[in-house]
């Protein structure tokens, strides 16, 4: 189009033609997968290299699936590393990330920690692969820690003060009781049994296989059955009467992850989470895997949320998932046992002049 | 007229494990009670003593059970004997004894079985420490146990249905036996039988033939002396 021609249009048609050309520009965009940041398109000509693992060092490959998963993907490659020598690759060097420019707040905080004087950022967090934490489960989280923390050398060091050391560490992210935070949320997560197996090892249920559940329908409708985007008590009752081979299992995590790793004494009090209607336990989200590897986050309604998993065979924590029934039950059984001292004992008192007699006569 | 004779009814070995039993089953009872409702109940002030305080006394109890079993059984030999109600048990003893607890000691008679070394319970006694200590204490330990070692024995977790169905287990037979001890230790005050528990004798009285009781018997009614073992039991004690 000439300008010419621009000149000749009326006033609406001008307008037409711009929402024609922004469309255009959103539509282009998300094709690309950014949501916002134009610097983005660079990432391309960088991914053309960096993406295949044959072109590059193994160090420098960056997989292109997981990346653009990224929260930095949406900045562009250059936001990081802003001096690219223009005879890349052959010249120098690509200057490393500073992750200070954009972090600065948590930087500080890491520097106060117990980590700081042994790694940096890229210890814990490779920039191509960093996810939101609420979009890892609390299991990948761990494993992030075990690259450096040995399982087996922390289940025995936890052992020397903490019961079921082993059972801990696998159903707690580290960070709930390594990081300071003033409020934590229940993180649940659908597991299933390693091989189908009856006795199998839970493991986090992955995409593939909850859809080959769910069929045609969306995965969350497995738990959100009314697909309002919020699971209630009920729906979380029904999940787990009627899915047999999947279960839920909920994980305590920070609400808000600070970087300042201690070791903090609060938590060797075991009611910090083992007491029943706890605020800590209060607010929940399920979080279902998506098809990019993302997860979902539904709401679940407010309340004693552990008390619903009752049905989970495999999860059980001790104080804060009692049944309300079984109290019941046992206090009866217990009031049984008092029939006796309570009703002998009273007829007794009253008949003792009977007893006396005999003795007297004796 | 009546004179008092001494029966050796407990001996040392019985008496050590019945107390450690009991301590440790109410130790058990109490941090049981403040695990399952920690946040009414600090008996043992914090969380994690009272699971230490739990997890101990039922390994010592486990082990003392498992003591009891081996003495009876292996040494003494008596087990079956002194445990399993037989025929005439059933048939008459255990509603002896019931009338007897619901009539007959509020009349002031005496009851109608006395304990002698080799049965030293009467069939009321027999069935419920039957209930007791072969059935609810084995699984209330077997379900301790299972607790105690979740991960390592996590296939024999699901195999007896899950660890909630074991914690529930656990918790109603940890009731049971809260029941149990209310009626045991309230029986015990109804005859002489705290003092052979701590020191090991007891004081029976022998009654002459004078002294029976009266001909127009109460229906079911049978007095002490009727009992062939009682009667042995005597005469061996007077030989000795």
């Amino acid at each position: 189009m000439k300008p010419a021609d621009l000149q000749k249009m009326s006033l609406l048609a001008k307008l037409a033609f711009c929402a024609w050309a922004l469309a255009g520009l959103i539509a282009q965009a998300s094709a690309w997968g950014f949501s916002y940041g134009d610097q983005t398109g660079n990432n391309q000509a960088c991914l053309s290299c960096h993406g295949k693992t044959g072109d590059v060092p193994k160090g420098s490959f960056i997989d292109p699936q997981r990346f653009t998963q990224t929260a930095h993907a949406n900045l562009g490659c250059e936001a990081c590393h802003a001096t690219v020598p223009a005879n890349h690759p052959d010249g120098a060097k690509v200057p490393k990330a500073d992750c200070r420019e954009c972090h600065s707040g948590i930087s500080e905080e890491y520097a106060k920690g117990l980590h700081a004087a042994k790694t940096a950022c890229n210890g814990c967090h490779n920039p191509h692969l960093v996810q939101n934490p609420k979009d890892v489960s609390g299991q990948e989280i761990n494993m992030i820690c075990s690259n450096c923390h040995n399982s087996l050398e922390m289940t025995a060091k936890h052992g020397e003060w903490l019961p079921q050391s082993e059972l801990h560490l696998r159903m707690l992210p580290c960070i709930t009781c390594h990081t300071g935070a003033k409020d934590y949320y229940i993180s649940m997560y659908i597991v299933k049994s390693k091989g189908d197996s009856r006795f199998g090892k839970q493991e986090v249920a992955e995409y593939a296989d909850l859809k080959a559940i769910a069929g045609s329908r969306p995965i969350v409708s497995l738990i959100d059955t009314n697909r309002d985007n919020y699971v209630s008590l009920e729906e979380l009752r029904v999940f787990n009467r009627t899915q047999k081979a999947l279960h839920l299992y909920g994980m305590m995590t920070p609400s808000t992850v600070s970087h300042k790793f201690e070791i903090l004494d609060s938590r060797r009090n075991c009611s910090f989470c083992h007491t029943s209607g706890s605020g800590l336990m209060q607010t929940s989200f399920i979080a279902v895997p998506e098809a990019d590897g993302t997860f979902l986050r539904v709401p679940v309604e407010k309340g004693a949320v552990l008390d619903a998993l009752y049905a989970a065979p495999d999860f059980y924590m001790m104080g804060s998932t009692k049944n309300a029934k079984l109290n019941q039950i046992g206090l009866a059984i217990i009031c049984c046992g008092l029939i006796m001292p309570v009703g002998h004992g009273f007829v007794r008192f009253l008949t003792r002049k009977n007893r006396k007699q005999k003795e007297h006569q004796s | 007229m009546s004179e008092k004779t001494r029966i050796y009814l407990q001996p040392w070995p019985i008496r050590i494990w019945h107390w450690i039993n009991a301590s440790g089953i109410i130790i058990l009872i109490l941090s049981g009670a403040q695990i399952r409702f920690p946040e009414t109940l600090s008996i043992f002030t914090s969380y994690k003593s009272a699971i230490e305080v739990h997890n101990t006394a039922g390994i010592i109890v486990s082990i003392s059970f498992s003591f009891w079993f081996f003495y009876y059984k292996m040494v003494k030999n008596t087990l079956d004997k002194l445990y399993i109600p037989d025929e005439e048990d059933i048939k008459h003893g255990l509603v002896r004894q019931l009338l007897y607890y619901c009539f007959w000691y509020f009349l002031g008679r005496p009851s109608p079985y006395h304990a002698t070394p080799d049965h030293k319970f009467n069939p009321m006694q027999k069935s419920a420490y039957l209930a007791v200590m072969f059935v609810l204490m084995p699984l209330v330990g077997l379900t301790g146990i299972l607790l105690l070692n979740v991960t390592p024995l996590r296939v024999l977790v699901l195999m007896w249905g899950g660890i909630k169905f074991i914690v529930a287990l656990h918790f109603l037979l940890a009731c049971s036996l809260l029941a149990f001890l209310c009626t045991h230790v309230y029986l015990a005050t109804l005859g002489d039988y705290i003092k052979p528990m701590l020191i090991g004798w007891e004081e029976v009285e022998e009654h002459e033939e004078a002294e029976v009781p009266p001909e127009v018997a109460i229906p079911g009614y049978r007095p002490v002396r009727h009992y062939p073992e009682y009667e042995q039991a005597l005469l061996e004690q007077r030989h000795s």
